[in-house]
């Protein structure tokens, strides 16, 4: 209603009162109208959190609560700020996020617990006579009860339950489990955990305590560039995005910044302002090709040729044609360029074998680790070996650093032998050449299956008497970029135009990119980087690492950052922002969430071998070890291995970890070991060799190895990210699936050597899915117990990002809605239950824990050559030749006593991280302070974490990022490895102790840690690997140096010794589907991939309607003009697209956008939202993933040596699922599937 | 009047203490006689299946219709404002209308669940429920209708309430039955009819957003009506 006449409009009154003499004066008019913008803005507090739906962003945001509703959110724009001469964080947020306070109250939240009913009907049957333990094995023991329920998973049939009840079944599932079969099949999956640090670790502590397995994300879903830990020893470490405002030279590489990286999109924005210049590489015209200056529109699948011509174009012209000094010296200092390499001969042809090491000859001195120390010529010929390499890390103190000395000597290392009197000999040394092997419409370029190259070469005669052949890894890496020096021979070019590979006249008929483009970007990046001492950026996403080469592209791209000095440098480097990746107060965290403070070590596994072995995935291998290996593979029985069969010997060896873990109970071992008085480690070596104790990974189909129990929380593993969603449902939960092709059996093909072959698959694997969450996502409706849980502005919380510094809380603004609880309050609730249930079947135990060789510990020294204890190439000894195995004690019916309470182990062992340690007894004396401690019980005197900020109270004390007295401890930690002195990095922040409410005041700038490899200081932005080059610190790698030689005997056998081209592999996934196909059926066959799309990632969910409406309101895939007619797809079609993974519905967007051979299905969206049926399979179409099933690449399993070393979500196989085709199809018939499935279920 | 709090109580998740109150809400429901013969034949249905069904059937049942299908969401923001910016305002302003009634939300629902919005009408008079109903008719008619298509029982409960609202034939001559009679000589009575209306469901358009304003005034907004 107007308030129009509700005041004066050509009058003033006369009327005045005025009061403070006359400095005041009371008007008297109606001022109703100004309720309108009070009742639009009202509310009666403001309280600071942000979203966490693995958002990068970390954004701050103002909640407007009224009476316990949340009104609206605004940015909040209170960041510290940036230096003089910088642009500011703020404003950050965008409107998705925006969004959030609205999604709050959807109808999609979950209300109350929710049980599976005919489970729930079960367990009041039997709980009525039996006790809780009992009662569940009353239901597994029954095959018929178990499969009424596992049968009709997500199928609707869902019950409220009590917490009470819904906990108690949990609990007593778990403690069922644990008797029956072991601790550890009892999985939980949960990802990023610096999105919520508090609430992952709520699971992970709870799972930690009772021995279970914590799942890792960051492989599984692709994120992690195993290239990453190749060349650097590092999981990942990027640029905060301030940084690129420092940038001369950006390239987007197949990152979409403004749409996927909105907040941080500005600096972008303001760096071209500044006059950085900037090229976008990507196949689609995406929402970031309109800034580039230069887009090059490569071909899906074959970055790595673009990058391989911009490494040719930027050696020839600034490190052969012309030396730049900045660079050279960057290379002989950072790189192992200057390092040897042995030349191993192989049927009469010379191949680059192993980095030669210190041992070879004999030792040069070194009585430390010899095998662990590379060598190198110094100025005067001599052969030395240099400080850094990983063999001075562990056993020699103070000389694990980059100071250019050997030997206590001041040396300057040659990088290549090139000068007539620095080599003996020039020598053709054959390289693999893989670019014969495209498929698919992927350009195939026939050259043999080697390529020899002339290289210099110098004669050595080794310790043990032979006479070698050494060269270079520069000299190695020039024949292997095939370029010309010459030294004559062929496959190598000198003319850009020649058709060689790897020439931009070559790369252009790959990539489709034009040659003139190639150079020009890689010349003027190259320059900058010249000018600027190394301010040339390389922004990168997802796109290029989800393929199964993913490496190959990486690697690429990182030696043309390597190449020019780039890394470590202020806006230069590898900017990979792929997942929340930064947990900045990782070391505090960890104790807490892994129950550190209680036992150690906790039970971690890889994902991706995990569903690989656990949904089957692996009985529809397509490809084979011979598709991939190399021709120059050393001898072995490469060819007759399935991929599960290396990830066997892989778990045998200790390279990565097994869950389970071994066929028998480890709380039965416990007990046996025991009662023999023998350590745990002895026995179990003694039961491996003798071969009465079996590891689980030889038979994931038995029962005893299933996975039994699996808690998924703050994920979307069934609806986002299961690769192979279709295996997932028909093979671990049971259920009705979409999976067309046949496993090996079927189709007669080779069965694997090394993993047990079951003729009948098993299907329902789970006894029990729990999900967490606080949205009905596909998980949950999949699920059998579904819990309520609170979301980012119901609960408190800690978040952190790699895109800016900023430590960031989320807050309980309001209680958490209907009956949810926080996920600190649900965890807590199940071990409490825990607790109360378990005595009824167990006690104290001893628990057997298997832990696999680490990255960062000794046990990274371990295995200088492969030897499979199994097959008698060795003994086995636990630690060194195999995993190993800890005793670990676990007090059950004080499960509950211990979540709450900081256990007693940070006294006693200290804290640590990265391979360092140090004391912490004041932290925790702190925490007592101020978290108060326990008067009774079995926690008796030590500090509570009862609440979710008592848990993140530990996180900041203990984290050297929150806490400067612990990072000076941490420094000075470092520097009895280095020899040099590290503190002054934190020394000025040494009184700084941040807390939850600090962070609630403000988000504050994190304290510079040996953790990581950039600092926070007024003078730079954090940037990745600057305490490497700036402090002398050495990369965790082989040699010390950027690793951009890969000598493993596996990485010899893939033929990944150096980057090379190498095709997408051949899935083939088309023909066993195409008979679906009528006869003369319109259909298409593209390429498919998923990116992240605009009107969810990362800051919503996809079933946000308003977001769908933004869109076409529900599932869509993208195709060209040019396919969309060849299928007689119109825009806005209802298709099917599938292969023999699956099938999945989805409207068509017939866009000039895409290009010709690739479709796009944006990533994650659900198929609870206006999802047809199929045609195929008479079921809703499934998910992104229906049509994907994941492929292990066995190079990324490489353990027990240097920087590839097993880490938790650091090194290991990923789930790459780029490599897919589809057929896509119009769809006749769009039929909805709406009437309920209880009635044909029942029958 | 008692009748909107068995409705209320109908609409809640089956339990056993449901079930047990059947007897108690069919004689409340027929005693009161509020919504007519029509509408309690058709009640009977769906007492008769709380009474007699299978409470686990019931329960799923439930569950799939007002915990799992956003369309069928007893939220009834979810219908008007859905995922949208207004919610939360709309939300309070709803409380502040409980609040002004004497009667502060003491439960985990939100404010806009219909069985709470249907327990506060029990305690106001008659021509508020009236008022307020009549001011949510094409949501309630919409989830009448949605349940129907599906042959819900449930659809009984909210054919009540939606003509309730319309204030059909039946509904309008209970009304017209509990009206007392008018005194001419009660001045303050007097003085009440001629007082202006006041719109308890949703803000005061008075004092109220502008947002709020235009969307009562499109719930006020005649539906249009089928062909026939």
């Amino acid at each position: 209603m107007s308030h129009l006449l509700d005041r004066l409009n050509f009058f003033k009154t006369l009327r005045k009162d005025t009061f403070a003499d006359g400095h005041g004066q009371t008007t008297i008019e109606n001022r109703d109208w100004e309720d309108t913008y009070r009742s639009r803005w009202r509310h009666d507090k403001i309280v600071r959190s942000t979203h966490g739906v693995n958002c990068t962003g970390s954004c701050s945001w103002k909640i407007y609560v009224k009476s316990g509703i949340v009104t609206w959110e605004t940015q909040q724009t209170d960041y510290p700020r940036t230096r003089a001469g910088m642009p500011n964080h703020e404003p950050r947020g965008c409107a998705r996020g925006a969004s959030y306070s609205w999604y709050l109250y959807s109808a999609n939240r979950v209300k109350t617990p929710l049980i599976r009913g005919r489970l729930l009907k079960l367990w009041r049957e039997k709980r009525r006579t039996l006790a809780p333990v009992a009662a569940w094995a009353a239901i597994q023991s029954d095959p018929a009860a178990r499969a009424s329920y596992t049968r009709i998973r997500g199928k609707g049939g869902f019950v409220r339950a009590t917490w009470e009840e819904a906990t108690e079944i949990t609990a007593a599932a778990n403690a069922y489990t644990a008797k029956t079969y072991g601790p550890d099949r009892v999985f939980g999956f949960s990802p990023i955990p610096a999105m919520s640090m508090v609430s992952y670790a709520a699971g992970s502590r709870y799972l930690s305590l009772l021995g279970g397995t914590c799942m890792s994300f960051y492989d599984w879903y692709c994120d992690l560039p195993p290239a990453s830990p190749q060349t650097w020893g590092e999981q990942t470490d990027v640029p905060e995005s301030a940084d690129w405002y420092n940038a001369g030279y950006l390239i987007l590489w197949g990152s979409n910044v403004p749409q996927t990286r909105t907040p941080d999109a500005h600096f972008y924005t303001e760096a071209r302002y500044r006059g950085a210049k900037s090229a976008v590489v990507s196949p689609d015209y995406a929402e970031a090709t309109k800034f580039g200056d230069i887009w090059l529109n490569v071909k899906q699948g074959t970055d790595a040729a673009l990058g391989l011509a911009m490494g040719h174009v930027i050696l020839r012209e600034f490190h052969l044609d012309r030396q730049v000094d900045y660079f050279e010296d960057y290379c002989r200092r950072y790189t192992d360029m200057p390092m040897l390499v042995l030349l191993e001969e192989q049927d009469g042809r010379l191949i680059p074998g192993r980095q030669l090491r210190a041992a070879d000859l004999g030792g040069l001195g070194q009585a430390n680790k010899p095998e662990w120390k590379t060598v190198g010529f110094d100025d005067s010929g001599k052969i030395v070996v240099p400080n850094g390499s990983i063999g001075f890390r562990w056993g020699d103190a103070g000389q694990w650093n980059l100071e250019q000395k050997a030997d206590g000597t001041e040396v300057s290392l040659k990088t290549t032998l090139i000068l007539d009197t620095d080599h003996d000999d020039i020598a053709s040394v054959d390289f693999p050449w893989f670019g014969g092997l495209a498929t698919n419409g992927f350009e195939n370029d026939p050259r043999g299956q080697v390529l020899a190259r002339n290289v210099p070469i110098k004669r050595l005669t080794l310790a043990d008497g032979r006479d070698v052949q050494v060269a270079t890894v520069f000299d190695l890496l020039c024949a292997n970029y095939g370029l010309d020096r010459g030294l004559g021979g062929k496959n190598v070019a000198r003319d850009y135009d020649a058709d060689e590979p790897f020439t931009p006249a070559w790369a252009e008929r790959i990539t489709g990119v034009r040659r003139d483009k190639i150079i020009q970007v890689a010349r003027e990046f190259a320059a900058n980087a010249e000018k600027t001492k190394g301010r040339s950026m390389i922004i990168i996403g997802a796109a290029m690492n989800h393929w199964f080469h993913m490496d190959m592209n990486y690697r690429s791209v990182i030696n043309m950052l390597i190449f020019c000095g780039c890394i470590g440098q202020s806006g230069g480097g590898w900017a990979h922002y792929v997942g929340q990746e930064k947990l900045r107060p990782q070391t505090g965290w960890a104790p807490l969430a892994f129950a550190t403070d209680w036992a150690r070590p906790p039970r971690h596994m890889n994902s991706t071998s995990a569903w690989y072995a656990h949904t089957d995935q692996w009985r529809y291998e397509t490809v084979s070890a011979r598709e991939i290996l190399s021709p120059t593979a050393p001898k072995g029985d490469w060819e007759q291995l399935s991929l599960i069969d290396y990830n066997i010997r892989a778990e045998r060896m200790g390279w990565l970890p097994s869950a389970p873990q071994l066929r028998t109970n480890p709380l039965e071992l416990g007990r046996k070991a025991r009662a023999e008085g023998i350590e745990a480690k002895d026995y179990v070596a003694r039961e491996l060799k003798a071969g009465r104790l079996e590891m689980s990974c030889q038979d994931p189909d038995a029962p005893e190895n299933w996975p039994r129990n699996l808690f998924v929380w703050r994920s979307n593993l069934l609806g986002s990210s299961g690769k192979g969603h279709e295996y997932f449902l028909k093979h671990l939960l049971g259920t009705d699936h979409g999976v067309l092709g046949r496993d090996l059996g079927q189709e007669g093909r080779q069965k694997p050597v090394e993993a047990r072959w079951h003729d009948q698959a098993p299907e329902g694997k789970l006894d029990l899915l729990v999900t967490i969450d606080f949205r009905m996502s596909t998980t949950a409706v999949y699920a059998d117990i579904v819990l309520p849980t609170a979301s980012w502005y119901e609960k408190d919380d800690l978040n952190t990002s790699d895109m800016h510094p900023f430590i960031h809380p989320l807050q309980a603004a309001v209680d958490p809605a209907y009956e949810s609880r926080t996920d600190w309050e649900i965890f807590k609730s199940i071990a409490k239950k825990f607790s109360e249930v378990a005595p009824e079947v167990l006690g104290v135990e001893t628990d057997i824990v298997q832990l696999p060789l680490q990255h960062d510990t000794a046990m990274e020294v371990t295995q200088p050559h492969v030897a499979d204890w199994k097959r008698g190439e060795c003994d086995l000894i636990p630690g060194q030749t195999a995993p190993a195995y800890i005793a670990v004690e676990r007090d059950y019916p004080n499960l509950y006593a211990r979540f709450t309470s900081l256990g007693p182990l940070l006294d006693k062992l200290g804290n640590g991280g990265k391979g360092i340690g140090w004391n912490t007894e004041t932290e925790v004396h702190h925490l007592k302070a101020l978290n108060g401690v326990h008067r009774d019980g079995a926690a008796k005197g030590l500090a509570k974490i009862d609440t979710a900020i008592d848990a993140a109270e530990v996180i900041l004390m203990l984290a050297p990022e929150t806490n400067g007295e612990v990072a000076v401890k941490a420094w000075n930690a470092l520097t009895k490895a280095t020899g040099r002195e590290h503190a002054h990095l934190a020394l000025p922040k040494e009184d700084e102790k941040i807390r939850f409410r600090d962070i609630a005041a403000q988000p504050r700038k994190i304290i510079s840690s040996p953790t990581w490899s950039g600092i926070e200081s007024e003078e730079v932005c954090y940037n990745a690997g600057w305490t490497n080059v700036h402090e002398l610190i050495p990369w965790r790698t082989l040699s010390g140096r950027q690793q951009l030689y890969q000598d493993h005997e596996w990485m010899r056998a893939f033929g990944e010794t150096f980057v090379t081209w190498r095709p997408p592999v051949d899935l083939k996934t088309i023909s066993p589907a195409a008979g679906k196909l009528k006869a003369g059926e319109k259909h298409v066959i593209l390429n498919f991939i998923t990116p992240h799309q605009k009107w969810g990632i990362h800051s919503t969910y996809s079933d946000n309607l308003l977001m769908l409406t933004l869109n076409r309101g529900g599932p869509v895939v993208w195709v060209s003009e040019v396919d969309a007619r060849k299928a007689g797809i119109l825009d806005n079609d209802w298709i099917e697209v599938f292969n023999s993974n699956g099938v999945l519905t989805a409207r068509a967007v017939v866009s000039q956008r895409v290009k010709e051979g690739m479709t796009m299905m944006y990533h994650a969206q659900e198929k609870i939202v206006n999802t047809p049926g199929s045609q195929i399979t008479g079921l809703r179409g499934g998910i992104h993933n229906s049509v994907t099933r994941t492929v292990l690449k066995p190079t990324h399993m490489i353990g027990g040596y240097a920087q590839l070393s097993y880490g938790f979500n650091y090194y290991g196989t990923v789930g790459a699922n780029r490599d897919e085709f589809v057929i896509i199809r119009k769809m006749n018939k769009v039929e909805w599937l709406d009437q309920p499935a209880t009635q044909e279920a029942a029958e | 009047m008692k009748s909107f709090q068995a409705l209320s109580a109908l609409l809640t998740y089956p339990s056993a203490e449901l079930v047990e109150a059947i007897p108690t809400i069919r004689h409340i429901l027929h005693e009161e006689g509020l919504f007519g013969p029509h509408r309690l034949t058709d009640l009977d249905r769906l007492l008769k299946r709380l009474a007699t069904g299978d409470l686990w059937d019931l329960q799923e049942d439930y569950v799939l219709l007002f915990d799992r299908t956003r369309s069928l969401s007893l939220n009834l923001f979810e219908h008007i404002h859905g995922e949208g910016r207004d919610r939360g305002g709309a939300m309070l302003d709803l409380l502040e209308i409980y609040r002004a009634g004497g009667l502060d939300l003491d439960s985990t629902e939100l404010p806009d669940h219909l069985p709470v919005l249907l327990e506060f009408l029990s305690t106001q008079s008659l021509e508020t429920a009236h008022d307020v109903l009549a001011d949510a008719g094409p949501i309630l008619s919409a989830l009448a209708e949605r349940l129907a298509r599906r042959t819900s029982p449930y659809a009984a409960v909210l054919e009540t309430v939606s003509t309730f609202a319309e204030a059909g034939d039946d509904a309008a001559s209970a009304l017209l039955a509990a009206q007392p009679d008018d005194d001419p000589n009660d001045l303050a009575a007097l003085d009440q009819v001629y007082a202006e209306a006041q719109v308890v469901f949703g803000p005061d358009p008075n004092a109220g957003c502008p947002v709020s304003r235009d969307l009562l005034a499109r719930m006020d907004a005649p539906q249009p009506q089928p062909a026939e």
